[in-house]
């Protein structure tokens, strides 16, 4: 089933790309790579698992629209990304948004987790799981 | 009358050796049964939130009017209430945990206290930075900071007494429930189940702060104040001995100690057993594959000897919880329940999974547990030998596996009711429970322990109950002798605030839109009174009397995790639809903003 579907995909990749519509984006100001919406390259991916893992929905939205604490969609429009890590790994205490330096997971993928919320803020990426790029 | 004797005669015999012992208790027995106070969060020690005050009646409280209003300054959710001491209201704020004391006579703000806390709190606190209020007890008003510290003043000038740390927040440990002033003790719990903390309640000295005790929820018997062969539990049919090591043999490894079974609910006390009662909340993580075994005692209805803290019975409603169904919610003490038959002095505890539960508050004999909302699907029913939930398996998300969605499990992870607490009214014997009617889809998957750091571990999406009446609460009379729904009224949005009966008659309850709502005790279908208040209410309903004229207080102010929205979307996008048409729509509603808005009579 899912070889399939995997076959599907990439054939349809395949055959979008031959079109000149390719959808997996690389270009140089893109930190992520994605396809059909969900499909990412592995950092964006783990960044997701970041994301995910750390429980940022519970704050950000699950859609990253913002709850408590503001949208990231718009936040990414706007923040370079070494204010993103310096919010991110700094925190914003006083406004609710914790330190996340003393969390291996963030450290270790902070690219992956601003490619992720790049991907959300520019459209690219959908909300909900994520799968890797092959 | 009788109590008043038995203060004179104990200042009498002489009680300095033993300062304030029974009298602190004495004290707010008295107060609480004088019905002009509201003396504590839930009006008394039984958690009954009942009013023997019948100036508003069936008949004029459709001419309510609003007496007067408060701001208190702070957005977020407002949870929890006022209380009143005679000529004296004492109202509390989220984070950063301001407290006001106002005279009744002109509304002036006699005093103010405002405590210096690290902000650090803010975001280890999960589902926003709410307080559900203050105590009172030997001329002290007490409060539970979210940064743990416990804190006595003085009721005449706000001066801070006392002050001791309860946790340690850089561990996720904070606190948002109300302190307990039971005897000569205040009691409290801890948050943080959502961070792997171990969960606890303690008791601390009223006079001195000093702490007494302190009792766990998991780990060694002797942490948890736990005897293995005295301590009692529900075993096939029967009250039997827990046995040794009976929290530390249902985990793996060292698990129990960043297992959560946290403490922030309302507890209530019964002083002639001298016993008091609590739920613990739910195991950490939320990812059940992570964590095999029955992971007890989270998930647990309690009941301790308040002097020692020795845990007399136990009784675990959710063994290896896999929806977050934390056992917190009020436990409400209530006598002469007939259950097929026979009266027996009960504690009630309409749970979040959906199931009211009804035991023998002395022995812990199970006695019933039916489901309060027809829709909960996780499990068939209780079995009543084993006390085990009889788990459905296409609900079980241990049993469909981490990284699979299971889908429309209900009640969501908020429970058919969370901490909003329910009323008893002794009259007519029966429960008014502000009830959630919201199903979800839940998605485990693994993730690590690191102190101090969210350990979820599951993403969910939440919308109303399918196949029902598109709301998202119901506001529900139960009959705890029975199991049974005598009524349910359909509500919009769920009923997140704690409900208030009285003699005179009525029930009356907020809404997340903002309306207090006062509805015929005996006839919960008829809509009495509303009023909408300057915010969505997720506070509790009190009521007062003032020179001669009864009041009704509640706070308003959205917030807490009905309010700061629950849309959701795990696949496509599309698929959270449901949430984002349910409590998105609050936004057409209601903003932030704490007042507390008192009515009264013309």
């Amino acid at each position: 089933m899912n070889v399939t579907k995997t076959g599907w995909a990439a054939a349809m990749a395949i055959a979008l790309a031959g079109l000149g519509l390719g959808l997996a984006v690389a270009a140089d100001d893109k930190p992520y790579q994605v396809a059909e919406g969900n499909k990412v390259d592995k950092t964006t991916l783990e960044g997701w698992r970041t994301w995910r893992a750390l429980a940022c929905e519970r704050c950000h939205g699950a859609r990253q629209e913002g709850m408590v604490g503001p949208s990231l969609i718009e936040s990414l429009k706007q923040l370079s990304k070494d204010e993103f890590k310096q919010s991110v790994l700094k925190g914003r205490v006083e406004k609710g948004m914790p330190n996340f330096d003393g969390s291996k997971m963030v450290v270790e993928n902070i690219d992956g987790l601003y490619a992720y919320l790049k991907g959300r803020s520019d459209g690219a990426i959908q909300p909900g799981r994520l799968e890797e790029l092959k | 009358m009788v109590l008043t004797r038995t203060c004179t005669w104990g200042v009498l015999l002489g009680l300095a050796a033993l300062p304030g012992l029974a009298l602190a208790n004495s004290e707010v027995i008295k107060l609480s049964q004088d019905a002009k106070n509201w003396a504590m969060q839930a009006g008394n020690m039984q958690n009954h939130r009942y009013s023997a005050l019948k100036q508003i009646s069936t008949d004029n409280v459709k001419d309510l009017r609003v007496a007067w209003t408060f701001s208190t300054g702070v957005l977020r959710g407002h949870e929890g209430g006022p209380l009143v001491i005679g000529d004296m209201l004492y109202i509390h704020s989220p984070f950063p945990n301001k407290v006001f004391a106002i005279a009744l006579a002109d509304q002036q703000i006699k005093w103010k206290y405002e405590p210096k806390q690290d902000p650090t709190v803010i975001p280890v606190m999960c589902c926003d930075t709410v307080n559900r209020g203050l105590a009172y007890a030997d001329g002290k008003i007490f409060l539970q900071q979210a940064d743990t510290n416990l804190v006595a003043l003085d009721a005449k000038t706000g001066k801070e007494l006392w002050k001791v740390k309860n946790g340690d927040p850089k561990k996720g440990e904070t606190n948002t429930n109300a302190p307990h002033v039971f005897k000569d003790k205040v009691i409290t719990g801890i948050s943080g189940g959502e961070f792997g903390v171990r969960g606890y309640v303690a008791a601390y000295d009223i006079k001195t702060g000093k702490q007494v005790w302190k009792a766990y929820s998991t780990g060694p018997d002797a942490e948890m104040l736990m005897d293995p062969d005295k301590t009692m539990t529900w075993t096939d049919g029967r009250m039997a001995p827990v046995g040794r090591d009976s929290s530390l043999k249902t985990w793996q490894g060292d698990q129990w100690k960043i297992g959560g079974g946290t403490t922030w609910g309302w507890y209530s006390y019964d002083p002639k057993l001298n016993l008091m009662y609590y739920g613990s909340g739910n195991p950490s993580t939320w990812n059940p594959v992570q964590r095999p075994g029955d992971n007890k005692w989270s998930m647990t209805i309690w009941a301790r000897d308040v002097d020692t803290g020795q845990a007399k019975w136990v009784y675990q409603m959710t063994p290896h919880d896999e929806w977050d169904f934390d056992g917190i919610n009020e436990m409400i003490l209530a006598d002469g329940i007939s259950v097929k038959g026979k009266p027996h002095n009960v504690v009630v505890h309409f749970d979040r999974n959906g199931f009211g539960y009804t035991l023998d508050r002395t022995t812990g004999e199970l006695l019933v547990a039916a489901k309060y909302d027809p829709k909960v699907n996780w499990a068939t029913h209780v079995d009543m030998k084993t006390g085990r939930p009889q788990v459905v398996s296409k609900y079980s998300t241990q049993a469909q596996g981490a990284d699979v969605n299971t889908k429309g499990i209900c009640p969501a992870a908020l429970g058919s009711k969370d901490q909003q607490p329910a009323a008893y009214n002794p009259a007519n014997k029966m429960f008014y429970v502000p009830t959630n009617h919201v199903c979800m889809d839940y998605e485990p998957f693994k993730v690590e322990y690191t102190a101090g750091q969210p350990f979820v571990g599951a993403t969910l999406s939440m919308f109303p109950a399918p196949g029902s009446h598109g709301g998202m609460g119901n506001f529900i009379v139960w009959d705890a002798g029975t199991g049974k729904i005598v009524k349910s009224k359909p509500e919009k949005f769920s009923v997140w605030s704690g409900a208030l009966v009285t003699a005179g008659g009525v029930a009356c309850y907020g809404t997340l839109e903002g309306y207090l709502k006062c509805v015929d005790a005996n006839d919960i279908g008829k809509e009495l009174y509303k009023f909408k208040t300057p915010s969505g209410i997720i506070g509790n309903v009190n009521t007062w009397e003032y020179k001669g004229k009864q009041y009704i207080g509640v706070l308003s102010g959205i917030g807490g995790w009905a309010g700061i929205g629950l849309a959701a979307g795990l696949e496509k996008d599309t698929d959270g639809l449901g949430a984002v048409g349910g409590y998105k729509e609050l936004k057409n509603y209601t903003e932030l903003g704490g007042v507390l808005t008192v009515f009264s009579l013309p």
